[in-house]
């Protein structure tokens, strides 16, 4: 099968800090792919650099066979459309509803739906991550975990084909943390999705991962599967398993 | 968040109330400027408009009625004013009405005030050029109360003089601290004071005894063969004959008695205003003096009128040959 | 050097707020515009700001009035009192210190507001939504700063001259329609309309600055205290200098 997203030669940097140096990475429809790497290495640059966020220097960061930094804005806003990202932070807009919440990147994306369809959508996601009776409650009356599957239902409501994490469990107690690990799997058998999911954490990641990148230095080290790694001798993969 | 159809209405009511007053207030200046409403020109010419501006407001009989809308220079010495008023007011405007340019209150705006004409004239057209009248000009009148100033400091002048002289006389000075001649001179003031108050009431009584005579013109002829009358008017021309006589005696006991002060003084130079440094006594002397002068004076104008009376009583006589001893002329 | 290095950064400074205002220009007129959105923020920064900028407007009347009887009284024309305070209020007080407030109030919200949404990644996750960020934030906030500080300052004006009536009334008595009637015979359209017209760029700075601010923001939650520290800051004396050069205009064009 096509792969849906093929990352060659992909090179960013800011100022004199080089983040990605000639990073390559392929992920295949259904595959959970974790990138690993210690915090502040690039990993979020690499994924803003996937859904447009970022611009890269150089190199081709190809989805669903669109090359993304040639596309134009309306062009850019349609890809973007089939592929999820959750934030690290969760970026719920703090001055709208759990619903208004919601209901923006349908809205946004698909301007010409009706409102009972809009109403359907909502209960549905909220249903997937169990918050329906969260609706219309503002964001900053939720718990961490809360915030965290409303980030998730908010990023699942457009059904992507792509889901990126940013750190999904960073900053959760770890029973809550492996509530969306757990979610995460779930969503992939449900809506047959791939992912990238960047993490550190390392119960998260053996939950989640077909396939393991580890980022050091702008580069992707080494890759395999979780026991692959797990059984590595290089320093640098070692740390993450110890 | 309210409602968002709530808050819209409350959003619109906010826009719609803030437009609304910047509305009203720009009518109301506009209508303050003439600038809603028909109105017509009129022309006035002035040689000087002394800072009137375009604008500024035009009253007729102090009604505000309309703005200034130009001025320009015709030649170097007149200066058009274009002015227009409102069309209601043309009705009430005359062509024989007069411009003239003033002042809102005493440093205000300048205006341009329209009085009514002298008389009948028709009502103002179009355009038409209205005669001037030169007002009240605050420059002018500054002008003149400088002129009274400058008099006044003259005078000023002229006074400080005098009294710097006054003030550095010694021998005045030396005069007035003598102690024995102000009870003296005191003295001699009382007396001449007493004797021309004196003289001053019988002036009075003389005063109103022609007065009679004058008032009863018309039955004079009668009053004068009533000889009892003719009697005492003798007795009183006597006893102003007398008066007469101690008025002028009194005359040269004051010259005399200032003849002796300008001896005690040595130097004669400051009589008079060694006198008039102490105010008490000069006030009496001023006073006394005063009393003979309106005496000698009041006697004189009497006797002129007595001197009259005779001719006319003269003038009776001849006429009705009768009464050869009604009086002597004095 | 330090001052050269501080003179660098206000050039920097000046310069990214001019990019910004420059890509406000290019922006806000392309389509998709965001309607609701900017009735949202009208009702936010115009309607909700109102309680503020009419209570300050009513006591700075007040107190104006107050304050000016006394050198009035002592050249003896205190019946050109309300004439003295209508044209100070309307000509200068009224627009600068509302926007003042306004930029006390909104300014700072605005950074505040748009540096979390930066700082939370609110910002990339509109981005990410099908969203253009910067119309959906930052022109909506622009544009209804600077359409709603002119109507703020109309009504702040009305009730600093019923606050100066007030004041007038303390210590004399005028009825309401000769007080009213005196300003308004004192004030011609060479005071009103370049008054009217730069409570406008009051307005556009305040939104300019404050969203340039939070727009820019950088991480963390002493970034979002900052961006909303120097979005009043700047504003304020953006607004002097504003009015500086209004003056200055206007007094070229014969307007004063």
């Amino acid at each position: 099968m096509e792969p849906v997203i093929v990352i060659e030669h992909l090179c960013k940097r800011f100022g004199p800090n080089i983040v990605l140096d000639d990073f390559n990475l392929v992920v295949r429809p259904e595959e959970n792919v974790v990138v690993l790497g210690k915090s502040g290495v690039g990993k979020s640059v690499l994924i803003k650099c996937i859904i447009g966020l970022l611009r890269p220097d150089s190199g081709r960061v190809s989805v669903l066979g669109q090359n993304v930094p040639d596309l134009g804005h309306d062009e850019l806003d349609r890809l973007r459309a089939k592929v999820g990202f959750l934030f690290q932070s969760n970026a719920l807009y703090d001055s709208m509803t759990v619903r208004k919440n919601l209901e923006f990147p349908l809205r946004r994306h698909w301007i010409e739906i009706s409102q009972d369809k809009v109403d359907a959508m909502v209960m549905e996601a909220l249903e997937n991550v169990g918050l329906a009776h969260t609706i219309d409650e503002m964001p900053e009356e939720l718990s961490g975990g809360m915030r965290k599957r409303i980030a998730l239902a908010r990023t699942l409501i457009l059904k992507p084909e792509i889901i990126l994490y940013d750190e999904p469990t960073t900053g959760l107690d770890p029973v809550t943390g492996k509530e969306i690990s757990t979610l995460i799997v779930e969503i992939r058998k449900k809506y047959h999705t791939s992912s990238i999911i960047i993490s550190h954490d390392m119960h998260c990641v053996k939950l989640v991962s077909d396939r393991i990148a580890v980022l050091v230095n702008g580069k992707c080290h080494a890759q395999g599967t979780y026991e692959e790694l797990g059984s590595s001798t290089d320093r640098e993969v070692k740390q993450f398993f110890e | 968040m309210p409602a968002p159809e709530k808050s819209n209405i409350k959003l619109g009511l906010f826009v719609l109330a803030g437009a609304f007053l910047l509305i009203l207030t720009l009518y109301m200046i506009g209508k303050n400027e003439n600038m809603f409403g028909s109105n017509f020109a009129l022309k006035a010419r002035f040689k000087n408009v002394n800072g009137l501006i375009s604008g500024n407001n035009i009253r007729f009989s102090g009604i505000q009625v309309g703005t200034v809308k130009g001025i320009a220079l015709i030649d170097d010495t007149t200066i058009e004013v274009t002015m227009l008023v409102a069309t209601k007011m043309k009705p009430f405007i005359r062509k024989n009405a007069l411009a003239s340019i003033g002042t809102e209150g005493l440093m205000g705006n300048k205006i341009v005030n329209i009085q009514p004409g002298e008389g009948r004239a028709p009502e103002v057209a179009e355009g038409d050029l209205l005669a001037n009248q030169k007002a009240t000009n605050m420059d002018e009148m500054l002008g003149t109360l400088n002129k009274t100033n400058e008099n006044i400091e003259d005078f000023s002048e002229g006074l400080k003089i005098a009294v710097r002289r006054v003030n550095n006389s010694t021998a005045l000075w030396s005069v007035l601290n003598e102690t024995s001649l102000a009870p003296n001179l005191k003295a001699s003031l009382a007396n001449i004071s007493q004797a021309t108050a004196h003289a001053d009431a019988m002036m009075n009584d003389l005063r109103t005894l022609i007065a009679g005579v004058k008032g009863g013109q018309g039955s004079v002829g009668a009053l004068l063969t009533d000889t009892s009358f003719a009697h005492s008017l003798q007795e009183a021309t006597a006893r102003i004959k007398t008066v007469g006589d101690k008025a002028g005696g009194l005359a040269d006991e004051l010259t005399k008695m200032t003849g002796d002060i300008r001896r005690d003084i040595d130097s004669g130079t400051g009589t008079v205003h060694a006198l008039l440094k102490d105010s008490s006594m000069v006030r009496k002397l001023n006073a006394s003096l005063d009393n003979v002068q309106k005496g000698t004076a009041a006697f004189s104008e009497d006797m002129e009128a007595l001197k009259h009376n005779f001719l006319l009583r003269g003038y009776f006589r001849r006429l009705e040959k009768q009464q050869k001893n009604a009086g002597q002329s004095p | 050097m330090i001052p050269s290095a501080k003179f660098r950064r206000f050039l920097g400074e000046a310069g990214e707020l001019s990019a910004f205002a420059g890509r406000f220009f290019s922006q806000a007129p392309r389509p998709r515009f965001e309607w609701e959105e900017l009735a949202r923020q009208c009702y936010t920064i115009g309607y909700r700001s109102f309680p503020l900028v009419g209570l300050t407007g009513f006591i700075m009347g007040l107190v104006l009035t107050m304050q000016l009887r006394p050198s009035l009284v002592s050249y003896g024309v205190d019946s050109q009192l309300p004439v003295m305070v209508g044209v100070a209020i309307v000509r200068e007080i009224g627009p600068v210190i509302t926007a003042l407030i306004f930029a006390g109030k909104i300014g700072s919200s605005i950074g505040a507001e748009l540096g979390s949404m930066r700082v939370t990644e609110q910002i990339d996750a509109m981005e990410v939504s099908g969203t253009n960020p910067f119309k959906y934030l930052v022109v909506t906030r622009v544009v209804a700063a600077t359409l709603m500080l002119p109507v703020l300052v109309i009504l702040s004006d009305a009730i600093s001259l019923y606050g100066a009536y007030i004041g007038v009334n303390i210590r004399s008595v005028t009825s309401f329609s000769l007080f009213f009637r005196q300003i308004f015979d004192s004030l011609s359209f060479g005071d009103v309309l370049p008054a009217f017209i730069k409570t406008f760029l009051f307005g556009f700075a305040v939104g300019m600055v404050g969203s340039h601010q939070g727009y820019h923001s950088s991480k963390g939650t002493e970034g979002v205290g900052r961006s909303a520290n120097s979005s009043v800051v700047i504003s304020s004396i953006l607004i002097f200098i504003i009015d500086l050069v209004v003056v200055q205009v206007t007094d070229l064009l014969g307007l004063n």
